[in-house]
């Protein structure tokens, strides 16, 4: 009986030792950031506080236009006559919309 | 002596197989169904971090017809919404510690292939980590970082894919926008990370806004503040899907949330509004039927 008793503490011990270094690489140890589970949610990260939201004027408009829609988009800002810090698109073509297919089955609100 | 020694493996055993999952926070994919496809640079999530998840519940749940799934583990208290069934974003309960002042906020998810190559990317022009890259595995990677400005984003890379490009249904999320004080090179910085194009859709407001795209479709706006008012901090703002703004303002503002943008049209025609909830956390509300008229630039 003793050859099959110590085998299975042994197996018992081995898997207690896995489970413990799996502990350490799910922590993320040598890896950028962490890796797998651990205590609680990483992303709730609160805004500073005191500041104004909103106060926008009548013009002032956020959405994206209709499809097709040229506005007044000329491959760069308007008014300034620098170049913008970002890459425009090429100015002959139309700034894209929202999908038009339905996921299907909208409800009224 | 033989009944010790089982006992013994059994309990090490029991150990090793618990062990690791003790303190486990599993959190669901953000698609269920999986999806297949990849848009990176779409805007495909949004946690809100509320100090009373059950407020937030009754504000949202009332509001916008959403239900809830708790997700109980380690030291967080997490809610999945639900719309339809369908998980669209989550609700996170955080105290504020006593005399800290901190705004509850929805935090934007921007989907990417690769969480810890966009946030190098990232850090290489002006942003700063958060929290830093960390995997949940039946939701993905991500990260929390701040724009060079300081707009709070999120980067992810789902573990069930990106949902496909479809016309949000009324309660789901339909738009993003990015307020900043230089739009323009805000948008070269999302740009840089994300492979937009980029459109000048600037009016006659004479400030700066600029549609963010990919796969052809337009996914956000980079918007000029107005400088009217020295209290603002660059930060990100995303939107519902409503068939009537004005009605769902008021409602709002009966349910104990505040009035932020009174509802006016934007550029494709319909209403547009911004609400804050009853922890003061800003969200939109756009209209948008098939039956608005486009409005002309001034």
């Amino acid at each position: 009986m003793n050859k099959i008793r110590y085998p299975l503490l042994a197996a018992a011990v081995v898997a207690w030792t896995l489970s413990g270094l799996s502990a350490c690489a799910v922590t993320g140890v040598g890896v950028e950031g962490d890796v797998g589970y651990d205590g609680g949610y990483a992303g709730d990260y609160y805004e500073p506080y005191g500041y104004e939201y909103g106060g926008w004027g009548g013009g002032y408009r956020v959405g994206p236009g209709r499809d097709g829609h040229r506005d007044d988009h000329g491959g760069g800002p308007r008014g300034g006559g620098h170049a913008p810090a970002y890459r425009p698109a090429p100015a002959g073509r139309s700034a894209p919309s929202l999908p038009s297919g339905s996921r299907g089955g909208g409800r009224g609100r | 002596m033989r009944r010790f020694e089982s006992l013994l493996c059994a309990v090490i055993f029991a150990t090793a197989s618990t062990g690791a999952h003790a303190a486990s926070f599993d959190l669901p994919p953000l698609n269920a169904p999986p999806s297949a496809e990849h848009h990176a640079g779409k805007v495909v999530w949004a946690d809100l971090v509320t100090p009373d998840l059950g407020v937030a519940e009754k504000f949202y749940g009332g509001l916008f017809g959403w239900q809830f799934q708790s997700v109980h583990a380690g030291g967080s208290d997490y809610a999945v919404a639900l719309l339809d069934g369908r998980p669209i974003g989550g609700l996170v309960q955080k105290p504020i510690p006593p005399g800290e002042h901190r705004q509850s906020a929805w935090l934007t998810f921007i989907a990417v292939r690769d969480v810890d190559m966009v946030k190098r990317t990232a850090v290489a022009h002006k942003a700063k980590v958060l929290v830093d890259s960390k995997s949940y595995p039946r939701r993905g990677r991500q990260a929390v970082l701040a724009d060079p400005e300081g707009a709070v984003f999120a980067i992810v890379a789902s573990s069930s894919g990106d949902s496909p490009d479809y016309l949000a249904e009324p309660g789901d999320w339909i738009w993003s926008s990015l307020h900043a004080k230089d739009a323009g090179t805000e948008a070269a910085f999302y740009q840089d990370l994300f492979g937009y194009d980029v459109y000048d859709l600037s009016g006659d407001d004479g400030l700066e806004h600029v549609i963010l795209s990919t796969d052809d479709v337009a996914r956000a706006s980079a918007n000029q503040q107005p400088d009217n008012a020295p209290q603002r901090h660059a930060h990100w703002l995303n939107y519902i899907r409503v068939q009537d703004a004005t009605d769902v303002a008021a409602k709002a503002v009966m349910m104990g949330g505040k009035m932020l943008v009174q509802p006016h049209p934007d550029r494709h025609g319909g209403l547009v509004a911004v609400v804050a909830d009853p922890a003061g956390a800003p969200i939109g509300l756009m209209e948008w039927s098939e039956n608005d008229t486009q409005v002309a630039p001034k």
